[in-house]
């Protein structure tokens, strides 16, 4: 899928995300340092102790800021400093309050010999980070006399970017409600707002990730990487932001270094890898080495942000860090490239933001890793990022309204040809049972030809015969019409016989014999037991039983000379028993008429004929 | 009687004429002509011969006119096959019985004074289609309860135990005498059930029309 596609519907996107950036600038212009007023003093001179516990002091002068880091080799340990500041005019009778960009990493402020303020615990190390925030404490009037001794005692903790930044103390309406409450709303309040930006933004994109599935080369649907890289990025960034408000992380230090390290690491890793997937690059030789590289990057930074803490050489992360810029510098230009030779809207976002980011974070390494007046300084990558969040969360947004609208088609699609398959079904299903049909009625016209030609055909041909060769009576000539109509109204019947229902044959037999029976002058014996069904008896087969049956029948009424007919009929298991039984002459059983034999072997009957003088018994079974 | 055959009518013209029972009334060709002479006669007929394939509509139209003008009239169909679906037609038209026109001449004018004596024939073809309707009648009449009470006859006042017990035999092939035997009744007894069975199939057939009507929303 081409990137220029997320191009459809840029104008609005840009303008949104050019209303982001108004509203940033504009509160970032309301959070603009105030002048401080004349009574606002720096106390930048100071003495401090950093003996060990139960050893004598060793007092020595020094300026504030004091990076602990710096000066005490990326180790751990306390110190208790003195700052001294006088009222050359009256004491100040208004609420007064002192301010501390960066305190700790835990801390106690004294003034006169008595407890103001406590940040954490001075003495547990590696568990509470107080100086990520900036602190303002308020001073009692009261408390306030001509010549004031300030006490800070602090704690701090390997690489943990401790110590004691430049005091401010003024009336407490200026220090707390302009400066304190900038800072705090520039490092606290604005991390904090984009952390949930962050979070936001991570939530739609996994979303996305999670319920979106689009069809791959393969034909199989899969989720889309590049949601989940934008969500697994900003997770990332998240944690690494909102560790600003943090004061008791969940780990101890320097764990909880090396994961922010990490998280760090795994934003610029999801943003590079989204950055590709976004370029369309996602089948490009170049993906494997994008992955190869990415987990490198990764990998290393749990690597490097542990020995620098472990090993107290703050190098491993510095020189790591420069690694990332440059990598994500390098990344950055060939985007840009890539850009302009195959510009989108989607890919002009990306490039941008990434450029900005870039330089940003270029500058945050060389003010806050490199350059020695670095303490308090806070990153500006965390504010610069939004923009790329922004463009992030625009590009997720528009995949995802073209995926979901692509669905939308294909379902559609989907019940067309659905409906499509089922009319050529119901077509061939109607053609099929046409022909079925058309072959029913071939089998019924073949059938009824063949009963004209073995019946009425023959018995009216016959009486042709009789009349030409002026042979036989009037009663012979008779009885063979007779028997060509009886012929057709079992044809008739036939018809209309449920197939396999012996019970219902006889029954019409019987009826359309009738006449007969009773003008022979032979007793009938009518002995039909209720029959089941003969399932496999179709229309042939039954037609055929009864012409055998009549054929039986009027061998018995024409020759048989007999004074009783029996009829039996009655079920053997599952089998009709049928038996014909006369108490006539009796007949030769080996020049029984051929025809018997055929159609009892045509219709799967075992037929069995004995005859003795006063008993022939024709019996068929059907089973 | 209406038959379109000459021969055919004047068979069985002369063998009515010849039993003293009988009083020939008139003999006609086509369905036109039998409805103006059922509209204009004075003579009430008792029995009504007709056949079903006339050259200008079918003689079930000629026999529900007849039932309809002359209640008493008893309708008689005349059929070479006596097969199962004109006979079946006939019988909800209104017809009492038929007659084969193979039929030796003596035995036409008993069978027309034998159905006027109370024995209709049925045969086993025609017994077993009833049954089979019946069966298949009680099986839709559970359903459509509140309609069916309206216009149907209740399921089982439409065939008595009695009445599906003879007609069961008769399925079978068994003739009157042996039924009577059977089942230690009259032939007499039986064949009133059977008279009995006509009236009811027509009457049914009446009602199943109302029904079908009436579930098609063509009647209130």
């Amino acid at each position: 899928m081409s990137a220029a596609n997320v191009a459809m519907d840029a104008p609005s996107g840009l303008r949104w995300g050019l209303g982001w950036l108004l509203l940033l600038v504009a509160w970032a212009a309301w959070m603009a340092p105030l002048p401080a007023g004349a009574q606002v003093r720096e106390l930048r001179e100071a003495r401090i102790d950093t003996a060990a516990p139960g050893q004598p002091p060793a007092w020595r002068d020094i300026v504030l800021p004091y990076h602990w880091d710096r000066q005490h080799d990326n180790r751990a340990g306390r110190a208790r400093f003195e700052i001294p500041f006088d009222f050359d005019g009256e004491v100040p009778a208004e609420p007064w309050g002192l301010f501390f960009p960066v305190i700790g990493n835990g801390a106690e402020v004294w003034l006169n010999g008595k407890l103001l303020a406590r940040y954490g615990d001075i003495e547990t190390p590696n568990r509470d980070d107080h100086a990520k925030a900036p602190r303002y404490v308020a001073v009692p009037p009261s408390m306030l006399q001509r010549h004031n001794l300030l006490e800070v005692r602090i704690r701090a903790d390997a690489g943990r970017r401790g110590g004691l930044a430049v005091v401010r103390s003024g009336p407490s309406s200026e220090m707390r409600d302009s400066v304190f409450s900038q800072a705090y709303a520039w490092r606290v309040t604005g991390s904090l707002l984009l952390g949930l930006f962050s979070l936001l933004v991570a939530f739609i994109a996994l979303v996305c990730w999670i319920t979106q599935r689009e069809p791959g080369p393969d034909g199989r649907l899969h989720r889309e990487s590049l949601y989940l890289w934008a969500g697994l990025a900003e997770l990332c960034w998240t944690l690494r932001v909102v560790d600003a408000v943090i004061d008791q992380p969940p780990l101890g230090w320097p764990l909880w270094g090396v994961v922010l390290a990490a998280s760090y690491a795994g934003w610029i890793c999801g943003v590079l890898l989204f950055c590709h997937y976004v370029a369309g690059w996602r089948t490009h030789a170049s993906m494997r080495w994008m992955r190869v590289g990415v987990t490198a990057l990764f990998a290393s930074s749990i690597l490097a942000s542990w020995l620098s803490y472990a090993w107290h050489q703050p190098v491993f992360l510095t020189v790591w860090l420069g690694l990332a810029s440059l990598c994500s510098a390098l990344y950055a230009c060939f985007y840009f490239g890539a850009t302009l030779r195959h510009p989108s809207t989607a890919r002009w976002l990306i490039a941008g933001a990434g450029m900005l980011n870039v330089a940003v974070g270029v500058r945050d390494w060389i003010v806050i890793r490199i350059s020695s007046s670095s303490f308090g300084v806070i990153t500006w990558n965390r504010y610069v990022s939004v923009v790329f969040g922004l463009a992030l969360l625009y590009i997720v947004l528009q995949r995802f309204h073209r995926a979901s609208g692509q669905a939308r088609e294909l379902l559609g699609t989907l019940a067309e040809r659905v409906a499509q398959r089922e009319e050529e079904l119901a077509s061939t299903y109607g053609r099929l049972e046409e022909a079925a049909r058309e072959q029913a009625r071939t089998h019924e016209r073949e059938r009824i030809l063949r009963d004209m030609h073995d019946g009425v055909g023959s018995h009216i041909s016959a009486a042709i015969r009789q009349l030409q060769a002026g042979e036989g009576s009037r009663d012979e000539l008779l009885r063979t019409l007779r028997d060509s109509l009886d012929q057709l109204k079992l044809t008739i019947d036939s018809m209309h016989l449920p197939d396999g229902d012996v019970g219902a044959l006889l029954a019409a037999l019987r009826y359309r014999l009738g006449p007969r029976f009773d003008a022979s002058g032979i007793a009938l014996e009518w002995a039909v037991d209720e029959l089941a069904p003969i399932a496999r008896l179709d229309a042939q087969a039954m037609r055929h039983l009864q012409f055998l049956l009549f054929e039986a029948i009027s061998n018995v009424l024409q020759h048989a000379q007999a004074s009783l007919l029996c009829i039996e009929a009655r079920m053997v298991g599952a089998a009709v028993r049928l038996r014909v039984i006369d108490d006539g002459r009796g007949l030769d059983v080996s020049r029984v008429p051929r025809a018997l034999h055929e159609r009892a072997r045509a219709m799967g009957a075992a037929l069995r004929l004995e005859s003795r003088p006063g008993r022939t018994v024709v019996q068929l079974d059907l089973a | 009687m209406v038959e379109d055959d000459r021969s055919v009518r004047a068979f069985v013209e002369a063998s009515v004429r010849r039993s003293p029972h009988l009083h020939w009334l008139a003999g006609l060709g086509t369905v036109r002509e039998a409805l103006a002479w059922l509209a204009a006669t004075d003579e009430i007929p008792d029995v009504l011969l007709a056949d079903l394939g006339l050259p200008d509509g079918s003689g079930l139209d000629v026999i529900r006119a007849a039932v309809a003008r002359f209640p008493e009239c008893e309708p008689l169909v005349i059929s070479v096959f006596g097969d199962e679906d004109n006979v079946l037609a006939s019988i909800e038209a209104g017809a009492m019985g038929y007659i084969h026109k193979d039929a030796a001449p003596e035995d036409i004018a008993a069978t027309i004074l034998e159905m006027k004596g109370g024995a209709s024939p049925i045969s086993p073809m025609i017994a077993r289609r009833v049954l089979a309707k019946y069966r298949s009648l009680r099986l839709a009449g559970g359903r459509p309860a509140a309609t069916a009470v309206v216009v149907v006859p209740e399921a089982s006042s439409l065939l008595s135990v009695r009445e599906q017990e003879v007609l069961t035999l008769i399925a079978r092939g068994f003739s009157y005498a042996e039924i009577a035997r059977l089942k230690s009744l009259s032939v007499h007894t039986i064949q009133t059930h059977i008279k009995n069975l006509y009236g009811k199939l027509a009457v049914h057939s009446k009602n199943e029309a109302v029904f079908e009507a009436t579930r098609l929303g063509l009647l209130p």
